[in-house]
């Protein structure tokens, strides 16, 4: 039986990249310490593949048809949109477990969308980059959930995917090792005229019903809530929703929290407990 | 009026760039192939983002479009909080 071992959620700002001095040097280096103090947990870990939950931002899926939630089932390549220093390229893809996990959501009322060959944007090649890749021998699974784009994956949809992908991989007849990520930033306006607005307040109140495990907490959290006190970007928080249900809910820990406008965002990192 | 054909605008000139070449050489060229009436396709062409936004186009996309024209982000945040760039 496969197992999930180990979950995080963490950021995924390209804007690090881009303009890596609108963060002070105390500020950056604290949070490429997170990430790496989160690379070497999976290694303590010694997890085989992690299943790393992300989200479009109109750079994979266009008008043509916008997916509500998607896996890789085959082969993975990205980010896409490349980033100084993360170039577009192969990841090592656990396809056969991405294969399972769809097929059993057939079976249980999961219609995912698969990723044959699956292109992914910086939601999953940030934190494949800095958690994952300095993890010889690794493989992952790439999920997308539709937080970037509307109409938007209900926070409870998100939810019950996590469960679903925790009962799939416990169903799966290896012995392989699971981490889970939920990759998102917390409070950022991304394109709109509060591009720039960090909350604080919106930010902690998320980490802790994470930490916390809070399931209620988080299923109450409206989309107008989240809109007008965390902004358009804070909707991917439904991927901290997805990995804390993989996780089942047992709580966890901050890691790190930086408020960084210039990096537009509020950046929080906390690894997530699994129940025995 | 389409937000949706808006986007999908948007979305192709921020995925391709061959489209990003033809639109910047003949622009009306590049727009006749989507279903935008008169209005629409002015809002494009003349990198209207706040009342393209306004009309509901998603801000990733509007963002995307004017910097990848390398205009700069801080004319950008001007016409989006509504003041002069």
């Amino acid at each position: 039986m496969a197992t999930i071992v180990g979950g995080f959620v963490v950021p995924h700002n390209p804007v690090m990249y881009f303009n890596p001095k609108g963060a002070s040097a105390e500020q950056s280096a604290a949070v490429y310490a997170a990430y790496a103090r989160m690379a070497e947990r999976i290694r303590e870990l010694r997890a085989d593949t992690a299943i790393i939950i992300g989200c479009d931002h109109y750079i994979l899926f266009g008008t043509e048809a916008l997916p509500p939630y998607v896996i890789s089932t085959g082969e993975i390549e990205g980010p896409v949109d490349q980033l100084p220093g993360i170039k577009r390229a192969p990841i090592a893809s656990n396809a056969a477990l991405g294969a399972h996990i769809a097929a059993v959501g057939r079976q249980t009322g999961f219609d995912w969308t698969v990723g044959r060959a699956m292109q992914v944007d910086h939601s999953i090649g940030i934190p494949h980059h800095l958690m994952i890749k300095p993890n010889a021998g690794m493989t992952s699974v790439a999920v997308m959930l539709a937080c970037g784009v509307d109409p938007y994956l209900p926070m409870a949809r998100a939810w019950q995917i996590g469960e679903h992908i925790a009962a799939a991989v416990e169903s799966d007849g290896t012995d392989q090792r699971v981490v889970v990520i939920g990759s998102g930033g917390i409070s950022h306006h991304v394109g709109n005229e509060r591009m720039g607005e960090v909350n604080p307040t919106f930010d902690r109140k998320v980490l802790g019903i994470v930490t916390r495990g809070d399931r209620e907490a988080m299923l109450a959290l409206t989309d107008e809530e989240i809109l007008q006190e965390g902004g358009n970007g804070a909707m991917e928080i439904r991927t901290y929703a997805c990995a804390m249900a993989a996780t089942r809910a047992a709580g966890g820990e901050v890691v790190a929290y930086e408020p960084i406008e210039g990096w537009v965002t509020g950046m929080g990192f906390a690894e997530l407990k699994v129940a025995a | 009026m389409s937000r949706n054909s808006l986007e999908k605008v948007l979305y192709d000139l921020s995925t391709s760039g061959a489209n990003k070449k033809l639109f910047a050489s003949d622009p009306d060229k590049f727009l006749g192939r989507y279903q935008l009436d008169a209005e629409e396709k002015v809002l494009v062409r003349d990198y209207r983002v706040r009342e393209l936004a306004d009309r509901g186009v998603n801000t990733m996309l509007t963002w995307g479009f004017w910097l990848q024209a390398g205009k700069p982000n801080s004319d950008y945040m001007k016409i989006m909080k509504r003041e002069e760039a």
